[in-house]
Formats: C-alpha cells, sequence, structure tokens
C-alpha cells in the first residue's frame, strides 16, 4: 500500500511541478546603466532599442527553448534598489548585470549582489551574471569580475556561472540563457 | 497506523546523499562529464557538448541510484578560480580529477595541480579518481601511458625536491596514496566509460562513509 500512495504522490509532484514550469519567473537585476533593459529586449525582439533609464520596472514574456520567461527588469539607481525585494518570492533565476567597464562601482555592484543572496527567499536560486559591454575597451573579462565578486565558496548551494556579454551585439546572451535554462531544470 | 506505514515507507525508500567535486585543468572536460551524467541517469537530458563555455562558477547536478543520491559540484578549472576548490574538500565523499589525455602540453601543468589535490590534507580519506578524458581522440594517452606519465612526473618532482629540502616527510603517504590510485579512461563527449565512473563512485562513497563511522 505504501507503494502505490508513494506511486501516486510521485505523479501528482511532477504534475504540480510540470504546472509550475509554465510560469517560470526571472529576475533581471543591477546597477543603473548595466544594460538590463538592453538585454531584455534584445531577448524577447532580438533587437537593440533605445533605452531611457528604468524608474520601476519592465516586465516582458521571453519564450526561448519552449520555455516561457517571465523577465523582470527593475530599474537599478540606488534610490530604487531598496524595492529590489518586494519581487523575491517565487523567482526561479536571477540574471545580474554588471557593466564590465565601470570599474569603480564594480564595489557598489558586488555588495548589492551579496545582499541580495543572502536573503532568504533566494536561497538556492541559480544565478547567473552578465559581464555586459565586453565590447568597451577597459572592460574585465568575466574570470576576473568573477573573482572580485567572490562568490566561490561561500554560495555551495546555488548554481552560478558568470558570463561575458555584449548586449548591444547579442554576444553570450543565448549561452547564458542556455546554461539558466539548464540550472532551473535541475534545482 | 497511518504513520506507522509513513514511517515504514520513510526507512524503506530513504536514500543517503553523497557530495563528489569534479576538478581538473581548465578545458578538460568536467562540465561535459556532468551534463553527460545528467544525460545518462535523469529524465532531462545535460547541455549539450557544443553550449558549453569555460564554467566561471560551479554547476551541480544530482542523479539518484538505489538507496543512494549523488550530487556533484563541477567547478571551474582556470588558474584563477582554482583557488576555491579546496573549500569544497571538507564536506565531499569523492573527488573525481579529469585530465585531458589528448593535451600533452598541459600534462605536467594538469600534474602540478593535482599532486597539490593529493595532498590536501582534508580530502586524505577521501576516495580519489583520476580519468584520462577525450579517449575519443586517437592521439590521446591510455589509461598505461597516463599513470606512468604520472609516475615519472612524481619522481622527477620528488628528485628535485630532495636535493633542495632534504627528505620530503609526506612521501610515505603519498607513495600509498599513488599506488592505490584508480585511472578511467573515459570519453565525456561520447559517453564511453561514464556509467563506470558512476558504479565506481556509487560503490567508493558507501566505503567513505564507513571509515567515517569507525572514526
Amino acid at each position: 500500500m505504501g507503494l502505490s500512495f508513494s506511486s501516486l504522490f510521485t505523479s501528482l509532484a511532477s504534475l504540480v511541478r510540470w504546472s509550475k514550469d509554465q510560469d517560470v519567473r526571472i529576475l533581471m537585476l543591477g546597477l543603473d546603466a548595466a544594460g538590463k533593459t538592453t538585454i531584455l529586449y534584445r531577448l524577447q525582439i532580438g533587437e537593440v532599442v533605445p533605452t531611457i533609464p528604468t524608474i520601476g520596472f519592465n516586465v516582458e514574456t521571453v519564450e526561448y527553448k519552449n520555455i516561457k520567461f517571465q523577465v523582470w527588469d527593475l530599474g537599478g539607481q540606488s534610490s530604487i534598489r531598496p524595492y529590489w525585494r518586494c519581487y523575491f518570492p517565487n523567482t526561479s533565476a536571477i540574471i545580474y548585470v554588471i557593466d564590465a567597464s565601470d570599474v569603480e562601482r564594480l564595489d557598489t555592484s558586488r555588495s548589492e549582489l551579496l545582499t541580495m543572496l543572502s536573503e532568504d527567499e533566494l536561497a538556492g536560486v541559480p544565478l547567473l551574471v552578465f559581464c555586459n559591454k565586453q565590447d568597451v575597451q577597459g572592460a574585465l573579462p568575466p574570470e576576473a569580475i568573477s573573482e572580485k565578486l567572490g562568490l566561490a565558496g561561500g554560495e555551495k548551494e546555488r548554481q552560478w556561472s558568470v558570463r561575458g556579454s555584449c548586449a548591444t551585439k547579442g554576444e553570450g546572451l543565448e549561452e547564458g540563457l542556455d546554461w539558466l535554462v539548464n540550472a532551473i531544470q535541475k534545482k | 497506523m497511518y504513520h506507522l506505514l509513513k514511517g515504514l515507507h520513510e526507512y524503506l525508500t530513504r536514500k543517503e546523499e553523497f557530495s563528489v567535486i569534479i576538478i581538473g585543468l581548465d578545458g578538460a572536460g568536467k562540465t561535459t562529464l556532468l551534463e553527460k551524467i545528467k544525460t545518462l541517469y535523469t529524465d532531462i537530458p545535460g547541455l549539450s557538448p557544443d553550449k558549453i563555455a569555460p564554467t566561471v562558477g560551479q554547476n551541480m547536478g544530482k542523479i539518484t541510484l538505489p538507496s543512494t543520491i549523488l550530487k556533484f559540484w563541477d567547478l571551474g578549472g582556470q588558474r584563477g578560480i582554482r583557488s576555491i576548490w579546496h573549500r569544497y574538500y571538507d564536506d565531499c565523499h569523492a573527488v573525481v580529477f579529469v585530465i585531458d589525455a589528448d593535451d600533452r602540453e598541459r600534462l605536467s601543468e594538469g600534474w602540478e595541480v593535482f599532486d597539490s589535490v593529493l595532498s590536501a590534507p582534508q580530502i586524505l580519506g577521501v576516495p580519489l579518481l583520476l580519468l584520462a578524458n577525450k579517449q575519443d581522440s586517437p592521439q590521446s594517452l591510455s589509461v598505461e601511458e597516463i599513470r606512468n606519465d604520472y609516475e615519472e612526473w612524481h619522481r622527477r618532482k620528488l628528485e628535485s625536491a630532495r636535493r633542495s629540502y632534504g627528505e620530503d616527510l609526506d612521501v610515505q603517504h603519498r607513495a600509498e596514496r599513488i599506488a592505490s590510485l584508480d585511472v578511467m579512461g573515459i570519453s565525456a563527449l561520447e559517453g564511453t566509460g561514464v556509467r563506470a565512473v558512476v558504479d565506481w563512485l556509487f560503490i567508493r562513497v558507501q566505503n567513505s562513509r564507513r571509515r567515517d563511522e569507525q572514526a
């Protein structure tokens, strides 16, 4: 009897998981002018659209490999960063965008990221870091940024990946999403 | 009654979880191996090899075997990121070190890193498996050649060390470790030998646990 119960339970659980898959919520965060909105529209319509600093947020549904992502692009200015946390519940993955050429603000970016990751609601949620603007001269490569972020070791229960990207050219974005899709499924 | 049955069910189906870390130089094929393991042992196929970029970060995978769950950590292998490996040593039950058997030029760099892993005190008692990856390439060194190459490298290193510092205290221990070292040839790309690796891990983590309990 235990067995039949357990198989019933497993099939129910997989049903629940399946319906959950329909709503994959991804938060895209980072300091202002890192390129979040540009990445969002590059992913959604494959084009570079002119953007203005986001006050509040942009939400778009991005369909990629038959999975519908609800991507929340939250404004990155310091005055609105405290509101990020309102969006933390039910998040499947985080995309954190860093302007790799903005070396001066890397420390700020790092501390915002670490503060965010320490939230219980985001425990174990896969993290994809885009070191954006790789086309700009003086942009740090992902390895250097990864070292500065110092995620290693402290984040054992989280899958994370630091990658280079260039949103205006569309480079690195799809590869990053491929990794993210894989990471979400394996959670 | 329900709780009794529930407890019984839980007892019969309980699974123990073991952690395995996959390390090695960049480009050795660690992520390809992990993704292949996922493809072979889970419902959801892993990333295909052409989609895999150098890992700056950490990938994880979990597979379920009879009464056992194996949890894999695939850690980046680039020079800058190797320094994080040791943070995983304390709670891992097995270590898989992947070497690119096709890349003769970087073998000694690989051995240098492997040697530091071998001598890490936290994992002295932990099962360690050396994988000679990329056996699909015709130029790649065989398991036997890889083992000999390491032993040769090690001998040379000892000699030069003796000349400069005198006797190495660790020699005895190290020699035992090397003598009992398991080396397997695989092709993470094609999947050859991957099941044998998982079988090896499955058996060895159980022993690793027993050793813990005795202590």
